[in-house]
């Protein structure tokens, strides 16, 4: 029989499996632990253009699964997101906009604008009702201007000046609104930034190592990876470490010696 | 996709082993503009003639040559409907891959998908092969590379190649001026010389268009005004 070619796949989340995981935590199933980004990100507008912001550390529960992750995604070269809550989420959803967005930019043949970045964001987000725990700060520069959106992990979106997500957002947060006014330059915000991430990589436990930042103007985007590092390793001894035969107690000593291999010279080639 | 009633192949064989509909799709080819491509030492160049309808048509409304990813490009010859719809499939596919792998797509993996597409299309319920022959032209860690892909879903690599109308000219052309060591800037005034060929009426920017894709790895079509001044150099 010959197959027919495709239905295009209807999309949303598929219940089938949420019986099966009910019964399964019934009888005592422990889900697996998935990586958190606890995490400060900060977003603001300038004269220019936007500054994005984000600390380097991911968490697994109170355990650092990696003290350089990073938090701020490319979607096109004139539109970056930083994301917090499930690092696989964030991963995922980014790079899924940033493919839809290069097909979207050879359609029509011109720059992505951000608000086509963000509905294909929230529109995704909502169809998952939640589920795709992915909170992010979207930023970017088109031809429209410079644009700085917030979107939940349940699609509701926010248009501001300024915005910090995540667990540090507190701590990131009082530093904008003190410090924060309109018409700062390049200079000043990218201080203003580093001085935000940092009030939440030293106030908040999910937040740490280093400052990402990402600098988008009109036709440049300044991608500033490890801008600041304000935890380096205190003490590495430049020697490094020697340990002296004696320094440890031996208990006792067995010593096997290693069977020779055995090679079989000459002998004729198998008859079939 | 289709009704039930047409969940059989249109597409079947003749007593003689041919697909015939394949066949006339070859034809749909041959009957459609000239359109070829030339494999340099440094780099690809695609052209084909964009005779308009109309004199009335606009245009820079149309474009013939497009990208499938930054370092691959397409032309046709045949149905520029059918093309279009060949170039949104791969476009995807080649987002897929990159989504997948997290490197670009090489140019013989696209071409490979494409063709499986175009394939897929003479063997599926209620639909028609693809009325288009494609050339791609792609760099990438392989060198240059050009590429013809049939409606039969078959493709071959080629060092130069035409298709379309003038295809028998133009090839007895390239077979003579086609060396291996040819630099881009040669191979770009070899298309437009076999373009001349065949041209019926007076050759200018605005009724043929030329890609190229050198060892930067950005395919870009021309505008008319570069092209203008290739035509310049050639005279």
């Amino acid at each position: 029989m010959v197959k027919m070619t495709d239905l295009p796949i209807k999309g949303g989340f598929s219940f089938d499996l949420c019986t099966r995981n009910q019964m399964l935590l019934e009888k005592g199933l422990q889900m697996p632990p998935f990586r958190k980004t606890g995490t400060t990100i900060v977003g603001l507008v300038f004269q220019d253009g936007v500054v994005l912001g984000a600390d380097t550390r991911a968490t697994e529960g109170p355990i650092v699964a990696d003290k350089n992750c990073e938090k701020i995604h490319f979607m096109a070269s004139n539109i970056y997101c930083c994301g917090a809550g499930t690092a696989a989420d964030t991963e995922a959803v980014t790079d899924m906009v940033s493919s839809q967005l290069q097909l979207h930019r050879y359609a029509t043949g011109r720059e992505s604008r951000v608000v086509t970045a963000l509905t294909l964001l929230k529109s995704h987000l909502f169809s998952y009702q939640g589920h795709v725990s992915a909170a992010l700060i979207l930023g970017g520069v088109d031809v429209t201007g410079p644009h700085l959106h917030t979107v939940y992990p349940h699609g509701s979106t926010d248009t501001l000046p300024f915005a910090t997500m995540g667990s540090g957002s507190l701590a990131a947060m009082s530093v904008f609104e003190s410090k924060y006014r309109e018409g700062l330059t390049r200079e000043e915000g990218i201080e203003l930034v580093a001085e935000a991430i940092c009030a939440g990589i030293f106030n908040d436990l999910g937040s740490g190592s280093n400052v990402d930042v990402c600098v988008i103007t009109k036709g440049q985007t300044e991608y500033l990876r490890n801008y600041q590092l304000p935890n380096p390793r205190t003490y590495i001894s430049s020697k490094g470490y020697s340990f002296v035969k004696g320094q440890t107690e031996v208990l006792s000593t067995k010593i096997t010696p290693i069977q020779p291999k055995v090679e079989t010279v000459g002998g004729d080639a198998m008859e079939e | 996709m289709g009704d039930s009633q047409y969940s059989f192949s249109l597409t079947t064989f003749s007593p003689s082993g041919k697909l015939v509909q394949i066949e006339h799709a070859l034809q749909a080819v041959g009957s459609g503009q000239t359109s070829l491509g030339i494999k340099a030492a440094n780099g690809v160049v695609v052209a084909t003639e964009k005779k308009l309808p109309s004199i009335l048509v606009d245009e820079t409304s149309v474009q013939k040559i497009q990208l499938m990813t930054p370092n691959i490009g397409v032309v046709y010859s045949g149905m520029g409907p059918d093309s279009r719809v060949l170039v949104r499939k791969s476009r995807k596919q080649a987002q897929q891959y990159f989504r997948l792998y997290k490197e670009a797509i090489p140019v013989t993996q696209l071409v490979r998908e494409t063709a499986a597409v175009m394939q897929e299309f003479t063997q599926s319920g209620g639909v028609r092969p693809f009325g288009v022959s494609l050339l791609i032209a792609g760099y990438d860690d392989n060198g240059p590379q050009l590429y013809q892909v049939d409606p039969s879903g078959s493709y071959f690599s080629w060092k130069a190649s035409a298709m379309g109308k003038n295809v028998s000219n133009a090839k007895t052309f390239l077979e003579k001026r086609y060396t291996e060591d040819m630099e881009l800037e040669d191979a770009i005034h070899t298309a437009i010389l076999t373009l001349k060929e065949g041209f019926e009426g007076q050759i200018s920017g605005k009724n043929i268009e030329i890609g190229i894709i050198s060892a930067d790895r950005k395919f870009r079509v021309l505008s008319s005004s570069e092209i203008d001044d290739y035509l310049a150099e050639v005279e």
